[in-house]
This record gives C-alpha cells, sequence and structure tokens, in this order.
C-alpha cells in the first residue's frame, strides 16, 4: 500500500482517455474553440436550457464560459495553459466561486492519423455546490442517463 | 442525523477548509479549531456535518477524538466527476466521428 494519504483516501485525480478519428489540430481545435459544437449545455450548464453557447478563450488566462439567451454569461473557468496543439489546461468551478476550482488539463497525442486524448481533472474534492445544475443532475440520477449513452454507442457502433 | 449530499456539506468555506486538512492526515478538534479559526462549538457543528455527508469519520484515541477524510463520501464525489466527463466527452467522441465523415465525404 502507498503512504500518500491522497491515494489512500482515494482522491485522485479522474482520469479519462479516448481515442478519436481525426488529427490532432483537428482534435484540439474541436475541443476548444470548437466546444458550443458539442458540449452538453442542457446537462453540463449552469442555466441549463436557458444557456445558448459556450466558449472556450483560446490564450493563457482566457475565460471558459457559458452565455444565457438573455446576453448574460457565466464563467466556468480560466485557460491556465494554452499549447496548440497539443494541450490545454483549464481551472473548472460552474456555478461557483473560483477558490472551489479544479484543474482540467487535456492532452493530445497523434496515433496515426488519428488523435489520443486524454483528460486529467484535479482538486474536484474542492467542489463544494452552489450551481443548480450539479445539484440537478445529482439528483436525476446520471447513472440512468449515462448508461443510456452507453447503450446508444455501443448500437450505433 | 439526516442524509446530506457531500456537494452541499463543501459548499461551506469553512467546512472546505476543514476537510482540506484532513486531507493531509488524521487530526483532533483542537488542531482543527487553529485552522478553521473559529470555536470549537462551531467546529463540532462543521464536522457533525461532514460526517453525515461521510466526508469525515471519527475515531477515540485516548482521551481524544480524531477526525479523518471518509473514503465513503470521497467516492460518491468522484463518481460524480467520473460520469460529469464520460458524458462530456462522449459527445465530444460523436462530434469527432461527425467531422471525420463528413472530411471523407469532402475527399470524394
Amino acid at each position: 500500500m502507498s503512504n500518500n494519504p491522497l491515494i489512500q483516501t482515494g482522491i485522485m485525480p479522474v482520469v479519462k482517455t479516448l481515442q478519436v478519428p481525426i488529427p490532432v489540430k483537428s482534435a484540439f481545435r474541436l475541443f476548444t474553440e470548437h466546444v458550443h459544437n458539442w458540449w452538453p449545455l442542457d446537462t453540463h450548464s449552469v442555466f441549463g436550457d436557458e444557456a445558448v453557447t459556450c466558449q472556450m478563450e483560446g490564450r493563457e488566462g482566457g475565460s471558459f464560459f457559458e452565455t444565457h439567451r438573455d446576453g448574460r454569461t457565466s464563467i466556468w473557468g480560466t485557460v491556465l495553459a494554452w499549447e496548440p496543439p497539443s494541450r490545454v489546461i483549464f481551472s473548472m468551478h460552474p456555478g461557483r466561486s473560483p477558490d472551489t476550482a479544479g484543474e482540467v488539463q487535456v492532452t493530445f497525442e497523434a496515433l496515426g492519423d488519428a488523435t489520443l486524448v486524454t483528460l486529467t481533472h484535479t482538486g474536484w474534492e474542492r467542489l463544494g455546490d452552489r450551481g443548480q445544475t450539479m445539484r440537478a443532475n445529482y439528483n436525476q440520477g446520471w447513472n440512468q442517463v449515462l448508461a443510456k449513452f452507453v447503450d446508444s454507442v455501443a448500437s450505433a457502433g | 442525523m439526516t442524509d446530506i449530499n457531500a456537494l452541499d456539506a463543501l459548499s461551506d468555506p469553512t467546512r472546505r477548509k476543514i476537510f482540506e486538512r484532513l486531507r493531509s492526515g488524521p487530526c483532533s478538534v483542537s488542531e482543527l479549531v487553529l485552522i478553521a479559526a473559529v470555536s470549537q462549538p462551531a467546529v463540532s457543528q462543521h464536522l457533525n456535518i461532514l460526517r453525515a455527508a461521510r466526508l469525515v469519520r471519527v475515531r477515540p484515541q485516548a482521551q481524544k477524538r480524531i477526525y479523518s477524510i471518509d473514503p465513503a463520501g470521497v467516492s460518491e464525489l468522484r463518481a460524480y466527476v467520473d460520469s460529469f466527463w464520460d458524458q462530456a466527452l462522449g459527445l465530444f467522441q460523436q462530434a469527432a466521428e461527425k467531422l471525420a465523415r463528413e472530411e471523407t465525404e469532402d475527399e470524394q
């Protein structure tokens, strides 16, 4: 067993890897510049179904934010490292104050013509809920939604 | 005490401070009072809420009560973050596959 208290108590980064059938440059652009084309605003936003878009400003210090249909914005986090096309790091605190932010690193590596995307979310245990989204998600049986999604991908494949 | 959501329990800055301290190892109430900079009854109240959310647990040691992180509530939080990204990245993957199809069509 490790002596690292973070490992002993299960406070480890959340790590996700996936392979996408597009080159590194395209994958990076899709994840950042075109985040509004795929981000699930209905479920993963502060304004819920009143959110119309989201955007990541492509520079260090840039904001990652969503926009309400009345023009208001809600900042989700700040870009901490901007290294196209291989890496982006941003803080993440949707609906909460920046002092509860975790950090998300996303790396993009070439695998032939495809790209290996690795997302690492650390500091997530600082999340305290003031955002209606998190609460709603939490209470709506997130796992059921996820199970359905996995089914749909499996049957489409 | 009734069940408290781990996310709700951590919405309070003092409770976050206590929780963050316990991440680096178990300790007694008196040490937590120093860190949280509030009265001992207030710290005890916060600890009760953290315990109800299963983020913190307690065991007696000599005359003291020693508090530490409870993995149960922590893994609940982790599962939440995990599924958050599963769904978002699933859609990212779909968008990438659509892009790949469009590019193949363009080439034909």
